[in-house]
């Protein structure tokens, strides 16, 4: 069964007195089931609405979409069943303690009652929270507010989980303990869909992903096969000194340079030779995603 | 079910953590008018009715509306501004379901709040008796969830506190003033006793009051039957609003 699938769905908005936004145009997407796929494109690319409309938030204009099969826009009782969503806003209820917010979120997914309260116990106690569980949700910190979303997402154990940048705003530690949960969830069988603005991020983690741009689907596929499609003519350095004097050909990709290889023993003793003790690292291996991010996205 | 049920379980406990503000807060009111009321008119007789007997219904009608209204429209605006309407978007439980668990919550809270505030006024009230108790009960629920319902399409529209402001000033404070709580409409000139037979709010306190006291200003029934009408309107305002507004949020 297929986790997800986005079949053309288009979406336009009409905000009044401005010009009309078209958000998505034509969007097809297929997802394997257990696999992390990462949805990928600069700001106002159209990620949040498509996931707005995977989540059943948002209706789209035309298209369909399936999760496991279950039309989100016919039965989106039964769809929204299926998945859980870590939306983007940082959103907490103001009146109650961390357990409330969790149990009554719970009971709306239907887990038992007495099956919640040993749920949540597990569940704070992965997400580093168990100190917490008595305390008002709106007191907490922002990263703790973030883990807190993520426990809502999953109490309810999801076969699909929807994570809309989870990572944003997040300190180092916490990020690494994101992503053992996303492996750990993922390694259970739980098929995830991730967006991010952490390339490395997504290299770390998706096994596919889709790139989008303008409100279309600009790549999609394995990463391994993008990289290698990306990286067959360049070599990537970094430097110390950033502000001398570059080849000719030399190209700046986020904090790394980019020579188009010709011959990789030649073009290396122009890049040593010219850079010297400048050179920090150098590499004719995959492209990084950024580069591959930046040069489907200029 | 149970999705809609842990919503309805969610809002008791909400207006349970504010039951100074939520239950407490109408009682004083009541208490304030009753002694002003009271200490002016007590003694006169609309019909075989004590005035004092007649106001402190129409109060206790008044209060369940207010509380049954104000619960969800709160909620909803606070969910609005906190950004943690979201969690209704995300959630698979149906649009009604999502309204009727704010009504029932509503029709919970002003349960309470009649309650107490007759554990705590009724006994200082000549003549208090119950005519016609399960009309009462009707007459409770069906006006807790009227107004519970109306509060629902009020929360989800609404832009802000600054819009419940406008509601509560120039429509439901003008609709309970005509709608018999201080006096019996027959009393009105014209053509105001004519405009507020046409005040849906005048039915539910006809009802409640007729079920206290047996004084009814018109005919119960039709009353009833108003009530009833409206309330069945309401819940599929209360539906299609719902279902548009969570997604459009």
């Amino acid at each position: 069964m297929i986790p997800l699938h986005v079949q053309a769905v288009s979406k336009t908005f009409h905000p009044p007195k401005r010009p009309k936004v078209e958000a998505l145009k034509n969007v097809s997407l297929k997802l394997e089931a257990g696999k992390i796929h990462g949805l990928l494109g600069p700001n106002g690319a159209g990620k949040s609405t498509l996931i707005g409309m995977i989540s059943g938030t948002l209706i789209p204009d035309v298209g369909s979409i399936e999760i496991f099969g279950v039309d989100i826009l016919k039965q989106v009782r039964n769809a929204k069943m299926l998945m859980g969503v870590v939306p983007q806003e940082i959103t907490v209820e103001m009146a109650f303690t961390v357990r409330e917010v969790l149990y009554y979120f719970s009971g709306m997914y239907g887990v038992p009652v007495k099956e919640r309260n040993p749920r949540i116990d597990a569940v704070l106690a992965e997400l580093d929270l168990t100190d917490k569980a008595e305390e008002r949700a709106r007191n907490l910190s922002g990263g703790m507010k973030r883990r807190l979303m993520i426990a809502k997402a999953i109490l309810h154990k999801p076969k699909f989980l929807i994570l809309d940048e989870p990572t944003a705003g997040v300190d180092v530690a916490l990020r690494q303990r994101i992503w053992q949960l996303v492996r750990r969830l993922n390694a259970e069988g739980t098929t995830i869909l991730f967006t991010t603005h952490y390339l490395e991020e997504a290299e770390q983690l998706c096994d596919s992903i889709t790139l989008i741009n303008h409100g279309k689907v600009i790549r999609e596929g394995n990463l391994k096969e993008l990289q290698k499609e990306f990286a067959q003519n360049t070599i990537h350095f970094e430097l110390f000194d950033t502000s001398v004097e570059h080849l000719p050909k030399v190209k700046a990709v986020g904090v790394e340079f980019e020579y188009p290889l010709v011959d990789l023993e030649a073009d290396m003793h122009a890049i040593t030779s010219h850079y010297n003790g400048n050179l920090k690292s150098i590499k004719s291996g995959a492209a990084s995603l950024e580069t591959i991010f930046l040069e489907l996205t200029k | 079910m149970t999705y809609m049920w842990a919503l309805y379980a969610r809002e008791v406990k909400r207006f349970q953590k504010l039951w100074m503000d939520t239950v407490f807060s109408p009682i004083v009111s009541t208490v304030l008018y009753l002694s002003v009321f009271g200490i002016v008119a007590g003694g006169q007789m609309v019909g075989d009715v004590n005035y004092l007997l007649f106001i402190y219904t129409g109060l206790l009608a008044m209060n369940m509306v207010n509380s049954s209204f104000s619960n969800p429209t709160f909620a909803l605006i606070i969910a609005k501004n906190t950004g943690s309407i979201m969690d209704l978007q995300l959630v698979p439980v149906q649009p009604w379901g999502i309204g009727i668990a704010y009504a029932l919550a509503a029709v919970t809270r002003a349960f309470i709040t009649i309650v107490i505030a007759v554990l705590f006024t009724g006994w200082f009230i000549p003549g208090l008796s119950l005519e016609h108790p399960l009309l009462l009960l009707l007459g409770m629920v069906l006006t807790g969830l009227e107004f519970g319902m109306l509060g629902v399409v009020f929360g989800m529209w609404s832009k802000g506190f600054e819009s419940l402001t406008f509601m509560t000033t120039f429509i439901m404070q003008p609709m309970i003033f005509l709608a018999g709580v201080f006096y019996p409409i027959a009393t009105l000139p014209a053509p105001w006793d004519t405009v507020s037979m046409f005040n849906p709010l005048h039915h539910n306190i006809n009802l409640l009051r007729f079920a206290v006291t047996g004084y009814s200003d018109g005919n119960p029934w039709l009353s009833l039957a108003v009530v009833t009408v409206l309330g069945l309107m309401l819940f599929a305002g209360m539906h299609v609003s719902t279902a548009r507004k969570i997604r459009s949020l």
